[in-house]
């Protein structure tokens, strides 16, 4: 394919090499037709005759050919030129005429007649010799070209497409070995100077990001093992000593209520777990309707009040709290709430604060939780949101460390923003949730 | 098992039909159901189930969503159409966000997410035979406890006893189902319409704030809490 088209390219190359050759040869010869009749015709008739006779040994015989001077009634008086060749008019233009001489084959001139002011004409001929010449050294040359070109061509096409496969080859063999499980093989990219190595550059990028997610994930995965087998080992601890040791019947009540306890907080982190993949694969958004956020505030304040009150911690619902018509799902703004409000009440010390507000900002609705707890460092603020991160300091408090991401599981789901804060005076925390505001129709 | 578990007489020997195709999820609640007193007919598949369901022998029902060769929700609005009244449980390992309205909406009455416990789950079919006392009456009585529904007041022998509002809905709830076992999350579902909350003793303050004010000191506590399961007004009639 590659061939053919090569072959067709040098054959219009030398086409168009041949035409021009021509085309120049054509105009060179008229003009020294032209040139030389000019020059012999103002010259004197007896002098012409004689430099027209003479013109075997002269020069004039290199340039042209043949020469011959006729009378009017086109019979030879002088000349190289047996007879009239048939056709030619005496117009000063070239004509290509068959010559036939007395012997030999014909041949053709370019022949141009002048009528001289004594009626005689002269006829001035160049043969097509030096361009078949020429045209004959062409040929030669292009068939001497042709064979060391393919040559080359082929040679330089294997090469490059060596190379090329050859890096591709690379890149399969990287992507075996990233598919065998070598997550942190890469692709050939170098300097990304080519389309290829561009493409591997971002198969690279896309590698990298997919490695991050991974790692995420294994991280997640290590979380659920431990915070699993904690309460579990416990259980089977219990359960041994049960069976083994103590038979009164009370003791016994005791340790399997204590296991039932344990393996519920291994039910509880489970079913958070299933319940945040649930939500984030959610797309349907078929339980959406307008919801008040303010009714949604006060009922999970009506629900919460007591086990502040018992904890000894206030929790307070501002009465200047917007009305927030936002679009969604109340079941789960209301979890959404209640996570946030059970985990400000936990890392809030006895006698501190929580405050549930709602407020109206430019086209946004904000949800607003503060309280006067331990705060959260600013370098932690990112990771809180993530599946089973705990802070150092709160590692004794119990819960399932998946509270924050389901909130954030739910805000996405609703097209909300999650933004941690210091509280007032850069004492506590400062969650605020912000939704789209709806506007009523 | 304790004195707690025993079926009040008149749910003696009255039948669950339960259509579960889980082999050990279906023999662990028959051994259940079955030491309380109850008679279990168990069926494995959809088509059985419903033609069980069809011959009108069941009380109860307790139908698993995901069944072989048909959805259980599928057999209930098929024996709905046939006019079979008795209550259904849905059990489903699916808690999708509307997976629990279409449950209820195909016809069943109540909803429970695998796993569960067995209480809950005795609970809540002790919950479907009872019918709450749903009556248009203004006042409501159990007990010692008398309530007034129009001026939101409420007397323990002739003493008035002062709620919340909040509190006056967890009673009036607990009044209407007098000697049944409620579980937390019944509570949170019915009297606060919540479903997932991330602590259950957000049930046992409201109870215990109720509890004290109710109960005064040498009073018969009313409000009893039961072990493992949720709490019940014990009133004797």
């Amino acid at each position: 394919m590659a061939l053919a088209a090569m072959a067709g390219v040098m054959l219009m190359q030398f086409g168009l090499v041949y035409a021009q050759m021509e085309a120049v040869e054509s105009r060179r010869s008229t003009e020294l037709l032209q040139g030389e009749a000019e020059l012999l015709a103002q010259m004197s008739p007896e002098h012409l005759e004689y430099v027209i006779r003479r013109r075997a040994t002269d020069d004039l015989r290199l340039i042209i050919n043949s020469a011959g001077l006729f009378d009017a009634g086109h019979a030879l008086i002088a000349g190289d030129l047996h007879t009239w060749p048939k056709g030619l008019l005496a117009d000063g233009k070239p004509h290509n005429i068959e010559i036939y001489p007395e012997e030999g084959a014909a041949y053709p001139l370019r022949l141009l007649a002048v009528t001289l002011p004594d009626h005689t004409i002269l006829v001035l001929g160049r043969s097509f010799h030096l361009l078949a010449e020429q045209k004959f050294m062409l040929r030669h040359a292009m068939l001497v070209a042709a064979v060391p070109t393919f040559l080359f061509a082929l040679f330089l096409g294997v090469a490059l497409s060596h190379r090329a496969l050859s890096r591709v080859k690379e890149m399969h063999e990287a992507i075996d070995r990233i598919m065998a499980g070598d997550i942190h093989e890469r692709l050939p990219a170098n300097r990304e100077r080519d389309d290829l190595e561009r493409l591997a550059g971002s198969v690279n990028r896309m590698l990298d990001r997919l490695e991050h997610l991974m790692d995420g994930m294994r991280a997640v995965g290590n979380d659920i093992a431990h915070d699993l087998r904690t309460p579990l080992s416990r259980v089977r601890a219990k359960l041994e000593r049960a069976q083994s040791g103590e038979r009164d019947p009370e003791q016994l009540e005791a340790a399997i209520g204590r296991a039932v306890d344990d393996l519920d907080q291994c039910l509880g982190i489970i079913t958070a777990l299933l319940r945040i993949a649930e939500i984030e694969n959610s797309r349907r958004m078929a339980g959406f309707a307008q919801v008040r956020l303010r009714a949604l505030m006060d009922d999970v304040f009506d629900l919460y009040e007591p086990i502040a009150e018992m904890e000894d911690k206030k929790l307070q619902a501002l009465p200047s709290a917007a009305e927030g018509l936002v679009w969604g799902d109340r079941h789960l703004l209301i979890e959404l709430l209640a996570n946030l409000v059970d985990n400000a009440i936990k890392f809030t010390p006895e006698g501190g604060s929580i405050v549930l507000d709602v407020q109206q900002k430019d086209d946004a609705i904000l949800l607003v939780v503060t309280d006067t707890g331990t705060g959260i460092a600013p370098e932690e603020r990112q990771n809180v949101l993530s599946r089973f991160y705990r802070s150092d300091k709160s590692r004794h408090v119990p819960g399932s460390g998946l509270g924050l991401s389901l909130v954030c599981a739910i805000a996405h789901l609703h097209d909300a923003s999650v933004k941690i804060e210091s509280g007032p005076n850069g004492r506590g925390t400062c969650f605020s949730i912000a939704f789209p505001a709806l506007v009523p129709a | 098992m304790s004195e707690d578990d025993t079926l009040p007489p008149f749910l003696e020997g009255r039948t669950v039909l339960l259509i579960e195709d889980d082999g050990r999820i279906a023999e662990e609640i028959v051994g259940e159901l079955t030491g309380r007193g109850f008679n279990v007919h168990h069926e494995e598949t959809g088509n059985a189930g419903l033609d069980a369901a069809l011959r009108g022998e069941a009380d109860v029902m307790v139908v698993d969503r995901l069944l072989p060769g048909c959805d259980g929700l599928s057999v209930i609005e098929t024996m709905r159409q046939q006019g079979i009244r008795a209550p259904v449980l849905v059990l489903s390992a699916l808690s999708a966000v509307d997976d629990r309205v279409t449950g209820l909406k195909a016809g069943g009455d109540d909803y429970l997410t695998k796993p569960f416990a067995m209480e809950e789950l005795v609970a809540r079919i002790e919950a479907l035979l009872r019918r709450p006392d749903d009556t248009r009456n203004t006042r409501l009585r159990a007990g010692p406890l008398e309530m007034d529904l129009i001026e939101r007041r409420v007397w323990r022998d002739g003493r008035e006893i002062d709620l919340l509002p909040r509190e006056f809905r967890l009673l009036e709830y607990l009044m209407r189902r007098p000697s049944q076992v409620l579980t937390r999350s019944m509570l949170l579902e019915d009297v606060w319409q919540y479903r997932f909350i991330p602590r259950t003793n957000l049930v046992d303050v409201h109870i215990g704030k109720l509890r004290r004010k109710v109960d005064a000191p040498g009073e018969e506590p009313l409000i009893q809490s039961i072990r493992g399961t949720g709490f019940q007004l014990r009133v004797s009639d």
